[in-house]
This record gives structure tokens, C-alpha cells and sequence, in this order.
């Protein structure tokens, strides 16, 4: 494994460039971390004011999204970086789009809890917080995949990843279960549904984020194969 | 809205006065009766790395040679218009021109030290300026090969000649002789077209550290470097200024095509 | 040239006969080359090496005695001589010159008619026998003449003879006695000499008291002098020739005696080095053929230095000039080749020109306006070593300034670009920058001008070199240095030996000594400057 070190380049200014480039990242993906465990209180304690907050903070995270995108579009007009410096900012460039998804799906979810829309169902609440600690759980190892440019670490976040799948299933199949047994509030629940496909396609977003912290480290693009054939590639580079 | 980058360039309208070291004003120059510069009207900002690109023969280092009164050299050389430093039109006939490339330090292509020792090169610009005290001249020495990162390396063989040195620590030799006079302007063509990338590198970094005490105007061949080191660009095409603006802007978003198809390798 | 076909052979065998071809004359060159220097050096060390002396015992025919410089014609011989009447064998202490390929030999010899030497050349048939004479000694005079004879012993002015061995004893006290002559005529007979004359000049009486007085004293140590002076000459050598012949050499004229014949190679090459020391410190005696060299080998150096002086800073601003200042005009140009080509004027042009123009026009000039009271003498209206060297400074000022110019060409415009970017002004940069690079290049222009005024001959006939020279340039009277004195160089030494060469042995070999010396300067002043201009490129044109 090998880290992509980011402050050895002759070029002092380069190094800074992408010391803080690396950290915007970072400041982006715990910006969306807050809004889920903001999100999770909200649904919890049904507190509109914080889901109100949450979307409004989405904005935020937008406008984080573009300028990492301007700054990527700068160093490479101006410092033709190559290399681990261009699988960097690579790296960035896409997965900024992963995690401003990730920040619409929770502002998808926050929308909810501000119309007051979820059913009193008790169970489905704790089991979205549940499956949205899980994908806290998930981001957290994610980025911090990404801060350490840990490839292991991403590997791990990456089979947790089937977890929230199974849960998801789980909680799906509770879901129409339930729906078939009620007919009010059918639109209720639905957006349930929608809530739980968010959630688990933030969990697909961090395992993307993940891949790309493998190609910055390995070189190898892990996308679209099995955890197993993951594994075989890296065991074939090491 | 939180701001995640901090780049304070100015765009190039809103240099004030104040914040410009050369103002160019309607300069044009023949050689003969070639035309070689026409009607040239730039200010060079303060303290930063500016960067003349163009074509071989576009002009660029005439335009910089203009800063320092070098072209008086060369027979046949006419030129009108104001070249303005330190609020002085150096195009007068007044201009004390030793005084003038005192002022205006310049670095050229090929390193080119003296055949003297190390310490005799950098005193060169010093002694002619008529500084003899044995200590002022130690002290200049010291201070100047300092600023031009070359200190550590020859400390210990300031006599020994400075053909001695490697290219790249022969550039910065050259660089630190101009230091040594303390220039307000640093005109540096092509200074790193003779070394290799890595030296070239560390070359950039020590501009990157010099312009702080001084505004460098740099001319080169390679855009990448241009656009590495400057945070100012102008791009000639056939003595023309075509485009000026922060580096930024001219290597993200070109206004003119001309300049889009050069950096963009699409010349004809 | 119509073209050279050279059928049946393929590219490579042509290609190869080309090679082979530049490589025979190049060849021939190295051969020539290696030919000289081996010849100047055989030749002119041989006359350091010492001669073994023979005795040698031929056929008589006329007296030897007739026949000192010249060969008897060998009919006028054979018909004048019947034989076993006027033959007779005589033997003679000689050097043998043998040369294998011809009949003849070459003897130098001496004996009781010619004591200080003479030469013959004797057919082959005629030597009855040689051996080596290993008491005879080669007897060296101060004046320069040697004596080939035996040594027997020494006679004291008491007439008593003293045995060979204290030979060096004798000759210390003679010498002390010599010493005394000149302390005496140097502290004593001098100065009242010299008052005696004030005396004149001031028209005293011929018996005033004070002069008398004086005149008796000068009296006296005249005696004095007189009687030490014949004290020194009667100690003498008594030799003998090889026929017993006697002889007697005052031993105050002896500057050494050699048993040439019985040394060893290391006593043969402590007479040979103590020859070049003698060759090298002192002046030439017998007209040229004998003695040192010294007056010329100062007078070469003195005048290539003077030269060297005058020619470096005119050579150096012309070349300037032209090539930093000059407009390029068709002026320039015509100046340029002109320059080119007065090197290629004959030199003897030159001496008429320094003649003509330095010694008659300006050396007259000078003494008409400063000189007037001396006139009709000439002080610098003569040939003299000044004007000898702003003659060959002339002559070798387009060598100067064409190699100057070549230098400065080469300073990379770069340089003087850095050098003008820092403020320098034109003359600031040339000073500084131009002139230090370009000084290999100005130093090749002044190792050839030196090479040449060292061995130029001609011209410096005509402007004052001569053959003999009685004082150096340089001595210890004011102005201590003597532009308008003559002066012996080596050249001149060389060309004026050549004609004495034809007929003496010991000339034409001095002349090779004087020509091997005149190398070795000419070398050791190149390779100086070589080594010099080696030392300013390495510091001034690396990388």
C-alpha cells in the first residue's frame, strides 16, 4: 500500500493546494455526517425545527461541492499534476459527487420529518435510526478510509455495506407487510419506502467513495466487481 | 457561504496604481524596420509572478529587455512610448541607466556566471556600484545567496571559481547576483530552458519565495511553467499583446481564441 | 584533376590506401621533426661532452705547422714526397673526430708549434696508431684558448719543481695572489689615479707637495703590483706534447686542467655540466668560438621582454578596437586584412623599416633635441636594443592582435550581457569581464610573437645585434638599463658562428650548442606560456 504523500512535492504551493484540497474534502463529508446524526435526532424526537435546519445546511454542502470542483478544475489547468497527485484529484473530484448525493438523499429524509409525515410507527422509527446509525457508522469509516488513504479500512466499510443491505431487505419487507394490513396514510408510507432506499443508497454512496480511495492507494479501478474479486486484485498487486 | 479556497487575485482591470511596479503605455519598438513590439499597454503588478508567453519571435523578451534599457545595445533599435517604474518614465533621456539595471535585475537563458569565484560573482553588481567595505560586501553576500536558496551549498567554497557549480546551482548563482543588489524588479528569460525538470522545480519554488521582496516577470516557452509559477499571464502573438489576465482565468477560461488554441497546443 | 580511377580496387582498399597515404606525409613530417631536434641535440651537446684525448701517430708529410687550417691537397703531396726520404712518423696529442664513411679522419690536435691547438685531416692510411693518451690533459685558459699536452709538474718562482698532485693547492695561492692584484689596483691605485687626474683638471703644479707626495705613493704600489704580479707568473706548469716536447703554461692563465682520457662517466658529465655552466654564465672568447654565450642569451631575453612590453598593450587596443568599438564598415574590413597580412611581410622589410625610420628619422630626431651636446655622436640615432625591440614588436603586432582579436570574439555574448544587466558600462565590461576570458587568447598571440623575435636573424642585424657586444644592456651605472646600447642575441651568434663552422671544429659545434640553447629558450618560454594560458582557460573557460 501506498499512501500518496501530499506535502513532499518541491513546490510548497502545490503542496498546500492539495493539503487543502484533501481537508475541504474532509470538512465536506463531516459537514454531511452532522446532517445525518441531525436527521436521526430529528426522526427520533420528530423535532421539525432540526429537519428544517438540515435542508436549509444542504445548500451549504451544494456550494462545497462546487468550489472543490473549481479547485480541482484549477490545479489541474495549472499544476498538470500526474500520477498519485492526478488519482487524487481524480479521486476528489468524483467522490465530492458521491457525497453531495449522500447530502440530498439526508435532505431527502429531513424533508420528511419536516412535513411530520412519518407514520407513529415505533418500530419503523428506532429500525431507521438503526439502519441510519449503521450508515453514520458506514460514513464515519469512510471518510476516515479517505483521510488515512487506509485501503483495509476501506474494505471493511465496504462489507458493512451488506449489513445495511440486509437490514434494508428486512425493514422492506416489514414495510409493505404493514402497508398491506393499513390503507390510510398509504402516502405515508410510501415515503417511508423512499426513506429506506435513501438510506441504503447512502450506503452505496460510501462504498463508491470507497472503491476510489482503492484506486487512489492501489491504482486499481474495484468498481462494479464482487468484494471477493476485490480482494483477489489486491491480493495479485501485493 | 463558507469559503473553502482563498485565492485573492485581482483581476487585471482592477490594478490600481499603487499596487503596479512596470506600467506600459502605448510602447512600440522596431528593430530597423521591423516592428517588433506595437503599442504595448500592460501594468506589471506588485510582488507577483507575472508571465509573458507567446510564440518564438512574438516578442516577449524584447518587452522585457525594455524594463532595463537592454536593447540600447542592439544597433538599429528605435522605440516610443513610456516604460514607467518606481513613477519614472525609463525611456527619458534623464534615465541614469546603470542605476536603471541596478534596479532592474535580469537573469538569462543559459546560466551565465563570470569566471570568477562565487563570491567575486555576487559582489560583481555591488563593486560596480562602488561598495568596497570588505564587511558591507560579506553581508551582501550572505544575505543575497540566502534569498536564492544556495546558502547551505557553497558556504564553505565561497572562492572557489563559479564554474565549479552545477546548472542549476549556476541559475540560482546568477539569481542571487541580481539579489544582490536588491532589484525592485526580477526579469528572468527563459531561465530554466537549459536545466532539467527537476532543478527547474526548485528554480520556481525560489521564485515562489523572491516574490515577496520583489515583482518578477518571467518569460518562457513552456506554458506549463507559466502556468505553475505566475499568477499574472500575458500572451503576445506577433508583438501584440493578445491577452492578459490572472493565470487563473487565462488557463481555465482564455477570452480569446488565439490564446485558447496556443495554450491548448491547436497553433496552426 | 581528371579523376583518379583507381580500378580494382573496392571502397574499403581505397579508403584505406587514402588513410595510408595521409599518414606516410604526416610521417614524413614527425620525421623531419624528430631529425632536427635529435641532430641540435647530438650536435650541441657534443660540445659540452668531453673529448678523450689520443695520442696519435702518423706519416708525416709537410710540417704539420703549415698546415693548420688547412688540408694538404693530397696530388701536391704525392708528387712533392719521395717516399722514405721526408717521411716520417710524428705523433700528435689530438681529439678524434672519426667519421666511419669517409677515408679521411678529422684531428684536432695540438703540439709543440701549436700549442693552443690546431685541425687536420689525415687519410685513413696514413695513422699508423692511436691510443689513448691518459696522462695528457685538456688544459683550459681564461682567455679561452686550451692546450692539449702532458702535465709534468709545477715550477715555483724559486725554481723549484713540485710534484703534480699539489697542482690545486698552487693554484688556490695563485689565484689569492691574483686576488691581491685587484684588491690593490681596485683600494688603492684607483683612487689615487683618480685624484691625480682631478689634480690635472684643476691645473695643479706638477710639483705641488700634495701631489708629489700622492704621485709617490702611487709609485709605490704600482711596485708593489709589479712585483706580486711577477711573483704570479713565474709559477707555471711544465707540460709536455706527445713527443716530449716541453712547454710552460703561467698558472694564473689556467682555468682548469682535465684528464679528459681517464675519467669515469660521472666525472665526464661533472665536466660536461660544469661546460653549460660556463657555456650559460660567461662571454664568448676567440672571436665567437669559444667561452659562453651569456651576452647573447641576456640580450635575446632582455630584448623579447622589452618587446614583449611594447607589443602586449598595443596588440591588446587595437584588437579591442576593432572588435568592440569599430563600426562594421568597409574601412574596418580593409583594416582587418591589412592587419592580416603585414604578417606576412618579409621581416627584413621590417629591419629596413626600424632602420629607416626608428634609428635614422626618430633615433636623430631624439638626439638633435635632447642629445644636442654629444653630437656628431649618435646616442639614439644608432642601432640599439630599444630600437631593435619596437622593430620586432612591429613585426609581430598583427600576430598580437589577430590571435587578441580572435580571443575576444570568443567571449559568449551572454556574458557581456550578464555583465551589462548589472549596470556595468562598456569599458566596466571589458575590464572586468571581456579581457580576463579572452586572456588565452591574447596569451597564444604573445607566445607566438616571443617564438618569433626569438629567432628572427635578419632584421635585427640591421637594428642592433651584433657579433660582439662589450657591455650588457643592463649594468650597474645609471640609467642601469641601456636602450640605446648594441646587443648580441643568440640568432645573430648562430648566423656569425655558421661562417667560422667551415673550418673549425669547435666553432661549427659551439654554433650547434648556441642553436640547441637558442631551442631550449624558445621552449621553455613557450611551454610557460602554455602552461599559463592553460591555467587562465581552466579558470576562465570550463564548462
Amino acid at each position: 500500500m501506498r499512501q500518496v504523500a501530499l506535502n513532499t512535492h518541491i513546490s510548497g504551493t502545490f503542496n498546500v493546494e492539495l493539503e487543502n484540497l484533501r481537508n475541504s474534502v474532509l470538512t465536506m463529508g463531516g459537514e454531511v455526517e452532522q446532517q445525518m446524526v441531525d436527521t436521526l435526532y430529528a426522526i427520533k424526537h420528530n423535532h421539525a425545527a432540526i429537519a428544517e435546519k438540515v435542508v436549509l445546511n444542504d445548500l451549504k454542502i451544494n456550494s462545497m461541492e462546487i468550489q472543490i470542483d473549481e479547485e480541482c478544475l484549477r490545479i489541474i489547468a495549472k499544476r498538470h499534476p500526474t500520477a498519485s497527485d492526478l488519482r487524487l484529484i481524480m479521486t476528489i473530484s468524483k467522490a465530492i459527487t458521491d457525497i453531495e448525493r449522500m447530502g440530498d438523499e439526508i435532505e431527502r429524509i429531513a424533508k420528511l420529518v419536516t412535513r411530520n409525515k412519518l407514520p407513529s410507527s415505533d418500530t419503523i422509527k428506532s429500525s431507521m435510526v438503526k439502519i441510519g446509525e449503521q450508515v453514520i457508522d458506514m460514513m464515519r469509516g469512510t471518510f476516515d478510509a479517505f483521510a488515512r488513504q487506509d485501503e483495509s479500512a476501506a474494505l471493511e466499510v465496504y462489507r458493512q455495506d451488506n449489513q445495511i443491505d440486509s437490514e434494508y431487505k428486512r425493514l422492506i419487507t416489514y414495510t409493505t407487510s404493514e402497508m398491506e394490513k393499513i390503507t390510510e396514510d398509504m402516502q405515508d408510507w410510501l415515503d417511508v419506502l423512499w426513506a429506506l432506499r435513501s438510506l441504503e443508497r447512502i450506503g452505496d454512496r460510501c462504498k463508491n467513495v470507497c472503491e476510489y480511495v482503492v484506486y487512489l492507494t492501489r491504482g486499481t479501478d474495484v468498481r462494479h466487481t464482487s468484494l471477493e474479486s476485490i480482494h483477489q486484485k489486491i491480493e495479485d498487486l501485493t | 457561504m463558507l469559503k473553502l479556497f482563498k485565492h485573492n487575485i485581482q483581476p487585471v482591470s482592477e490594478l490600481s496604481s499603487a499596487q503596479t511596479a512596470v506600467e506600459v503605455n502605448a510602447l512600440n519598438l522596431w528593430f530597423g524596420d521591423k516592428h517588433v513590439l506595437k503599442d504595448i499597454t500592460m501594468r506589471i503588478p506588485k510582488n507577483k509572478v507575472t508571465a509573458l508567453i507567446g510564440q518564438s519571435g512574438c516578442g516577449k523578451s524584447t518587452l522585457i529587455n525594455c524594463f532595463n534599457r537592454l536593447n540600447d545595445l542592439y544597433d538599429g533599435c528605435q522605440y516610443k512610448g513610456e516604460v514607467i517604474i518606481d513613477g519614472k518614465n525609463i525611456n527619458s533621456k534623464k534615465t541614469n541607466v546603470s542605476r536603471l539595471r541596478a534596479k532592474v535585475g535580469m537573469v538569462f537563458q543559459r546560466p551565465n556566471p563570470f569566471p570568477m569565484s562565487i563570491y567575486e560573482n555576487v559582489c560583481y553588481g555591488l563593486k560596480l556600484q562602488g561598495v568596497r567595505e570588505r564587511r558591507n560586501l560579506d553581508d551582501a553576500v550572505e544575505s543575497a545567496l540566502k534569498q536564492a536558496a544556495l546558502w547551505d551549498e557553497v558556504k564553505d567554497r565561497l572562492f572557489e571559481p563559479a564554474m565549479t557549480l552545477s546548472g542549476g546551482q549556476q541559475q540560482r548563482l546568477v539569481i542571487a547576483r541580481a539579489l544582490s543588489l536588491k532589484p525592485e524588479v526580477l526579469l528572468l528569460d527563459e531561465p530554466t530552458s537549459a536545466l532539467d525538470p527537476l532543478t527547474t522545480l526548485f528554480i520556481e519554488e525560489l521564485m515562489e519565495s523572491l516574490k515577496k521582496q520583489c515583482t518578477i516577470v518571467i518569460v518562457t516557452h513552456n506554458m506549463q511553467q507559466a502556468a505553475r509559477v505566475s499568477d499574472y499571464t500575458a500572451f503576445f502573438h506577433q508583438g501584440k499583446l493578445v491577452e492578459y489576465a490572472d493565470s487563473d482565468t487565462l488557463f481555465t477560461m482564455p477570452e480569446k481564441k488565439q490564446t485558447e488554441d496556443y495554450i491548448t497546443g491547436r497553433y496552426g | 584533376m581528371a579523376k583518379l580511377r583507381l580500378s580494382g580496387l573496392n571502397a574499403v582498399q581505397r579508403q584505406s590506401l587514402v588513410i595510408s597515404l595521409t599518414a606516410f606525409f604526416t610521417g614524413l613530417l614527425l620525421i623531419a621533426l624528430i631529425s632536427v631536434l635529435v641532430l641540435i641535440t647530438a650536435r650541441g651537446g657534443a660540445y659540452f661532452w668531453p673529448k678523450p684525448i689520443y695520442s696519435v701517430a702518423l706519416t708525416h708529410i709537410s710540417p704539420p705547422a703549415l698546415a693548420t687550417d688547412q688540408v694538404l691537397p693530397k696530388e701536391a703531396a704525392s708528387k712533392e714526397t719521395t717516399p722514405r726520404e721526408t717521411e716520417q712518423v710524428v705523433t700528435l696529442l689530438a681529439n678524434v673526430f672519426d667519421d666511419e664513411a669517409k677515408s679521411e679522419i678529422r684531428l684536432k690536435y695540438a703540439d709543440a708549434l701549436n700549442p693552443y691547438g690546431a685541425q687536420l685531416l689525415v687519410e685513413r692510411e696514413r695513422i699508423k696508431r692511436i691510443d689513448l693518451a691518459k696522462n695528457s690533459a685538456e688544459i683550459k685558459l681564461n682567455d679561452g684558448r686550451q692546450v692539449m699536452a702532458v702535465p709534468e709538474n709545477v715550477v715555483t718562482p724559486e725554481g723549484a719543481n713540485i710534484p703534480l698532485a699539489k697542482l690545486p693547492q698552487i693554484m688556490e695561492s695563485v689565484a689569492l695572489i691574483s686576488d691581491e692584484i685587484t684588491k690593490l689596483n681596485k683600494q688603492f691605485l684607483a683612487p689615487i689615479h683618480e685624484s691625480l687626474s682631478r689634480f690635472d683638471n684643476r691645473d695643479v703644479a706638477a710639483d705641488a707637495p700634495a701631489r708629489e707626495k700622492l704621485v709617490a705613493q702611487f709609485n709605490e704600489y704600482q711596485q708593489r703590483v709589479r712585483s706580486l704580479e711577477t711573483q704570479r707568473d713565474q709559477y707555471k706548469l711544465a707540460v709536455s706534447f706527445a713527443e716530449g716536447q716541453p712547454f710552460s703554461i703561467p698558472i694564473f692563465t689556467i682555468q682548469s686542467v682535465d684528464f679528459v682520457s681517464r675519467l669515469t662517466g660521472f666525472e665526464k658529465w661533472q665536466v660536461a655540466i660544469g661546460e653549460v655552466f660556463v657555456f650559460l654564465t660567461e662571454s664568448p672568447k676567440q672571436a665567437n668560438t669559444s667561452g659562453g654565450v651569456f651576452p647573447a642569451l641576456f640580450g635575446t631575453v632582455l630584448m623579447v621582454f622589452i618587446m614583449t612590453i611594447i607589443v602586449t598593450p598595443f596588440g591588446v587596443m587595437a584588437a579591442i578596437y576593432l572588435s568592440e568599438y569599430a563600426p562594421n564598415t568597409a574601412l574596418t574590413t580593409i583594416i582587418r586584412v591589412s592587419v592580416s597580412n603585414m604578417a606576412g611581410v618579409p621581416s627584413i622589410v621590417y629591419g629596413v623599416f626600424g632602420l629607416g625610420f626608428f634609428v635614422y628619422t626618430l633615433g636623430g630626431s631624439i638626439d638633435s633635441l635632447f642629445f644636442s651636446d654629444t653630437l656628431p655622436a649618435p646616442t639614439m640615432g644608432s642601432p640599439g636594443i630599444f630600437w631593435a625591440a619596437l622593430t620586432m614588436a612591429i613585426l609581430t603586432l598583427p600576430v598580437v592582435i589577430v590571435a587578441t582579436e580572435e580571443g575576444l570574439r570568443r567571449v559568449p555574448e551572454g556574458l557581456k550581457a550578464g555583465s551589462y544587466a548589472l549596470g556595468a558600462t562598456k569599458i566596466e565590461t571589458i575590464v572586468r569581464t571581456i579581457l580576463p576570458i579572452a586572456s588565452p587568447g591574447i596569451m597564444t598571440g604573445v607566445i607566438l610573437a616571443i617564438a618569433r623575435a626569438a629567432g628572427e636573424v635578419a632584421p635585427l642585424m640591421l637594428v642592433g645585434a651584433v657579433k660582439f657586444a662589450p657591455a650588457l644592456p643592463i649594468d650597474g651605472e645609471f640609467p642601469f638599463l641601456h636602450l640605446d646600447r648594441q646587443f648580441m642575441h643568440l640568432g645573430v651568434l648562430i648566423y656569425d658562428s655558421a661562417f667560422h663552422s667551415q673550418t673549425d671544429a669547435k666553432s661549427a659545434s659551439m654554433m650547434f650548442a648556441a642553436c640547441l640553447l637558442l631551442l631550449v629558450v624558445v621552449f621553455v618560454l613557450n611551454i610557460l606560456a602554455v602552461l599559463l594560458r592553460t591555467r587562465l582557460r581552466k579558470r576562465y573557460l570550463k564548462g
